[in-house]
């Protein structure tokens, strides 16, 4: 059981369809198990009993073999935002003190995190704009664990979970967006509430709630009920096909009439991240999202899309230590951070 | 006909309704003893006390929820909407009366469309049957009704309910 903080997910190191727009793909299922009660009342031995059944319905299924089984002291904090930072667990389970455990496969594609809100919370990622994939890998372990367990599920109110915002059909569907060109033209605002309109969830992905930092959007339904899983996915879908449209055409007027800014922008962005001796986290995600407009529009070619992506995740304050090898102060991160993106970028 | 809040008993003949800072309405509906005993003699009078008397109906909807207590788990209803998080599957058929317009509000819906665990699914309707069994059993018994609560606990052996009360 170890890290590899070098590689990153699949998801993070091939490019996928839209990728120059879309980042990521997700489609996460909550369940739970019948006849045990939700986590909020569940008794340690409980606890312990839905983790070891769970952990037997993996290597029944295959699938234990072809990731890494991880329990309690490396979910904790502050070890645990390795994981956080990675997309394969939520902060709130980071932070939670009962029996839990997480299950990655070695590509990160899928993940599963065991006593979180409910039972079982797993999720499918996969690059770019990419539904089926995401789906198929999250499916497919739905699929294979069910033959194993019984869900808590009635026929009215479907798969049944702790919180009813989450009953039903129990998939959230999440994706990832690059949005500079709507934001420079100020038109991201008409372009969310559309989403809104059709009853999707918008917000950023860093920073804290609702703050955007480096133009990076997640766009998620809000709904999971009376909708089939089919249909979920063709509504968003079809928005983030008209947010990518409308991206593509906003940077096509950003070429066309303010080629110079644009590239300006981009060339002193990638100036500081190479010659900085000091860089916090934020800074470096706001400059690396500019550096990757610049990749995406032809403006910069030594570097690769999936670089900078890869980059986004390795500069963030766990991942960072675990590629380093050491535990840092954040003045010391702040400083071994602009070395290391300084070593990344070389040419 | 819409009954009084305050007794619920007798039909309500004036109704005041109040939005919250959130627009959500909470509506309190009055007879006309109940006006008289606690000295309203006009509409001026009851929108003038609405929100104390809006305040007692919560308190007292609070209450009660503390008693609708969920077998499976013990959560209490007002548990529930304090935490925000259900105890048990159960809690779903404990509280559904209560839940339903929240899912409603939540989703547009009541009815789950997608798909549902093939084996699981037997077994639950299975669980759903023996559940239903237990409640009229529990009936039953209180109404004295020894016979049919023979026949229904016959009938709970069969669908494998070993405690069968």
């Amino acid at each position: 059981m170890s890290l590899a903080p070098e590689k990153v997910g699949a998801w993070l190191s091939g490019t996928g369809p839209e990728s120059d727009i879309v980042i990521s793909t997700r489609v996460r299922f909550a369940r739970n198990l019948a006849d045990v009660p939700f986590p909020v009342r569940m008794k340690p031995s409980e606890q312990e009993l839905v983790l070891e059944t769970v952990r037997w319905a993996l290597a029944e299924t295959g699938y234990l073999k072809a990731g890494q089984f991880f329990e309690n002291g490396l979910l904790n904090e502050p070890d645990g935002l390795y994981f956080v930072e990675r997309h394969l667990a939520s902060p709130d389970f980071i932070s939670a003190q009962n029996r839990k455990a997480l299950y990655v496969t070695d590509d990160e594609t899928l993940s599963l995190m065991i006593n979180e809100e409910d039972h079982l919370r797993f999720q499918g990622l996969a690059a770019g704009l990419d539904f089926s994939s995401a789906f198929a890998r999250a499916g497919g372990l739905d699929e294979k664990l069910e033959g194993q367990v019984a869900y808590a599920f009635s026929p009215d109110y479907g798969f049944l979970t702790s919180c009813p915002t989450n009953v039903g059909t129990g998939m959230r569907v999440s994706v990832f967006l690059h949005l500079p060109g709507l934001v420079l033209t100020r038109e991201i605002e008409k372009v969310l509430r559309g989403a809104y309109s059709v009853g999707l969830l918008v917000r950023g992905i860093y920073g804290e709630g609702s703050e955007t930092k480096g133009n990076l959007f997640q766009i998620s339904n809000q709904k999971t009920l009376g909708q089939s899983e089919a249909e979920i996915i063709e509504v968003i879908s079809g928005i983030c096909r008209q947010i990518i449209d409308y991206e593509h055409k906003a940077r096509e007027y950003l070429m066309h009439n303010l080629r110079v800014e644009v590239e300006d922008k981009v060339f002193r962005s990638l100036g500081i991240l190479r010659g900085a001796r000091i860089i916090s986290s934020d800074e470096a995600t706001n400059l690396l999202a500019t550096v990757r407009l610049g990749v995406a529009l032809g403006i910069i070619n030594e570097l690769k899309l999936s670089e900078v992506s890869q980059l986004l995740l390795l500069i963030r304050p766990a991942n960072l230590q675990a590629i380093l090898g050491e535990k840092l102060e954040p003045a010391d991160r702040d400083e071994r951070r602009a070395t290391f993106i300084r070593q990344k970028l070389v040419r | 006909m819409r009954r009084c809040d305050l007794c619920g008993k007798n039909e309500a003949v004036l109704t005041v309704r109040q939005l919250d800072k959130e627009g959500r309405a909470t509506e309190l509906a009055i007879c006309a003893e109940c006006a008289k005993k606690r000295g309203f003699t006009s509409v001026e009078d009851l929108k003038k006390n609405s929100q104390e008397l809006l305040d007692e109906l919560r308190a007292r909807i609070d209450e009660k929820d503390k008693k609708v207590v969920c077998p499976g788990c013990g959560m209490s209803f007002a548990e529930f909407k304090r935490l925000g998080r259900l105890g048990c599957a159960c809690c779903y058929e404990t509280f559904a009366d209560h839940l339903q317009p929240l899912i409603r509000r939540l989703h547009g819906a009541v009815q789950h469309i997608g798909k549902g665990p093939q084996q699981g699914r037997k077994k639950a309707q299975e669980r759903l049957q023996v559940q239903r069994l237990r409640a009229e059993l529990e009936a039953a018994i209180k109404d004295e009704d020894y016979e049919r609560a023979a026949a229904l606990r016959d009938l709970l052996r069969r669908a494998g309910d070993e405690s069968g009360t």
